[in-house]
This record gives C-alpha cells, sequence and structure tokens, in this order.
C-alpha cells in the first residue's frame, strides 16, 4: 500500500485534501499501467483522469480499505477496456498515428546513439501493441496486468472475482495466441528480430 | 521439435515483454493532471445537480398535470351524480312524517 488505510478512509468520508493524497500516490503507477494496456501516451493521462473520476465517485461503495488497490486496478482496468472498445473502430488511423508518433520521437531524439535506442523502444512498443492487439480487449488487458505488470494470480483473483483456474485458462489461451502471432511474425522474411 | 520452437518462442516473449516493460515507463503526470481531474469531478457534480434539477422538474410537472387530469375527469362526473340528492331534513321528514306535521302544527306530544 502506497497509502495507510486512514488516509483512504478520510477520503471515503469526502476529505478532498485526502482524496488529492491519495491521486499523488497512485497517480504515477496508475498511469504508467494505463500505458501499457492502452499502448497510446498521449491518451495516457485522459484514461487516468477518467480512472479517479470514476474511484472519487464510487469511493463510498469500498467495503473496506484493505482492498483499495484491487478496487482501484478494477477501475483502471474497467477505464483501459472503455478505452480500448472506443479505439477499435479507429484502428485504422491508429496504426498511421503510431507510424507518425514514432517518426516524431526519433525526429525528437538529440543525439544518434539516443536516437537508435528510441527507435528500439518504439519497435519493441509498436511489436507487443500489434502482438496483443490479436487478441480481445479482455485478454491483452489480463495478459499485460499479468506478463508485464507482473501481477500475482492472487491479486488478478481480487481485481476480477474469479477464480484462480478461471483465470489460468483465460491466461493460457490468450498467451497460446499472442505467441502464435509472434511466431508468424518471426517468419515474415521481411520483419527485422527485435 | 515444434514443443523445443515453441519454449524458446515462449522464452523470447517473456523478454519481450520485459523490454516492453522497460520501452514504457511510468510517465509523470503533466502539471495540468490535478486541475483537469478537479474540473472534471465538478463538471460530474453539476451535471448531477442538474440532471436532479430536471428530474424534480419532471416529477412536478407530471404531478400537476395528472392532478389536472383528475380535476377535469373526476369534477364534472361527481356533479352529474351527487351522492345526496335530498337535504337532510328532507330525509327525516320522509321517515317521520306524522312528527314532521306535529312540529310545523306546534302541536308536539
Amino acid at each position: 500500500m502506497l497509502v495507510d488505510f486512514e488516509l483512504i478512509e478520510r477520503a471515503r468520508s469526502g476529505d478532498d485534501a485526502a482524496f488529492n493524497q491519495v491521486v499523488q500516490a497512485y497517480r504515477k503507477r496508475i498511469l504508467g499501467t494505463i500505458a501499457r494496456l492502452i499502448g497510446r501516451p498521449e491518451d495516457v493521462e485522459d484514461v487516468g483522469q477518467e480512472v479517479f473520476l470514476r474511484l472519487y465517485y464510487s469511493l463510498d461503495q469500498l467495503r473496506t480499505s484493505e482492498v483499495f488497490e484491487p478496487w482501484l486496478y478494477r477501475l483502471t482496468v474497467n477505464a483501459a477496456y472503455d478505452y480500448l472498445r472506443r479505439q477499435r473502430r479507429r484502428q485504422e488511423s491508429r496504426m498511421s498515428d503510431l507510424s507518425e508518433q514514432a517518426v516524431m520521437l526519433a525526429d525528437a531524439a538529440e543525439s544518434g546513439k539516443k536516437r537508435d535506442e528510441e527507435q528500439r523502444r518504439t519497435k519493441i512498443r509498436e511489436l507487443v501493441d500489434s502482438l496483443l492487439g490479436k487478441v480481445s480487449e479482455e485478454d491483452r488487458i489480463l495478459l499485460t496486468l499479468k506478463e508485464v505488470e507482473g501481477l500475482s494470480l492472487k491479486e488478478l483473483e481480487k481485481i476480477y472475482r474469479v477464480n484462480e483456474n478461471a483465470l489460468k485458462v483465460r491466461l493460457f489461451r490468450a498467451r497460446q495466441r499472442v505467441l502464435k502471432a509472434y511466431e508468424a511474425h518471426k517468419e515474415k522474411p521481411d520483419d527485422q528480430e527485435v | 521439435m515444434r514443443d523445443m520452437t515453441t519454449d524458446q518462442s515462449g522464452d523470447k516473449l517473456d523478454r519481450l515483454f520485459a523490454e516492453y516493460r522497460e520501452a514504457c515507463p511510468d510517465p509523470e503526470a503533466g502539471a495540468g493532471f490535478m486541475p483537469g481531474l478537479w474540473q472534471r469531478i465538478d463538471a460530474r457534480r453539476a451535471s448531477n445537480v442538474v440532471m436532479l434539477r430536471r428530474i424534480a422538474q419532471v416529477c412536478v410537472g407530471a404531478t400537476l398535470a395528472l392532478t389536472l387530469l383528475m380535476g377535469a375527469v373526476l369534477i364534472p362526473r361527481f356533479e352529474r351524480a351527487p351522492v345526496y340528492s335530498t337535504t337532510y331534513v328532507d330525509t327525516i321528514a320522509a321517515d317521520h312524517p306524522n312528527t314532521y306535521v306535529d312540529i310545523l302544527t306546534g302541536d308536539i306530544k
């Protein structure tokens, strides 16, 4: 826990200053998670504000402060899921945006070494984004939380409120799909290995 | 052979996810993050108030309309079929015709 239970209790009872402190403690972590879940740096703050807005209006539904973190993650997952669902309709424009963004990032790099490193990172981001694009939004989020964010099955159980076995099955299937897409990507002769 | 290839790909995928984690570090929130958040909170609060006000207005309007409708339908019906067609005195007089005559003539025994 990044904050103590007492602060969460105060925020729950309507103390805006306490809520501000909670946001300030968690915003970096949540923004990072959102960035990796949605893969669009320019929209991270917008989705982040949506998460904390939902938190503000749902804090009174929180049973105990102990379940605050899974609760916050659930709000994050839902907001990211809503965003990805909205974005699915604009997927074509997204691809052009991404390459534009990659060019901009590359241009912004000052030295050659920095540019190479940034290009490599951009390539990784694009590759993982495209691989995760092969599975549904739900599976993309679940896989990212497990494989990238490093959440344990116990933590995921609390977030999703489903049993461990069901999660394992879903994770296995999602991972298999991504693995298949990754193998197909590697077999393409014109693609360079990252 | 196939399993070995899949295992290798699985390891590479794990490494790729780890590299992805490094390639996407936690971003710092911009200066406008907190003011923007409070703006959205206030906007939602204001929209909730507006919505409640609108619901209240609709309820008041519906109640008024229902009252008028009930008035328009029920009042003429009551007027057409009054519950009492005679007065209290007439009813008693009809039940006691003799006493009534005695009272009128002042001959009460």
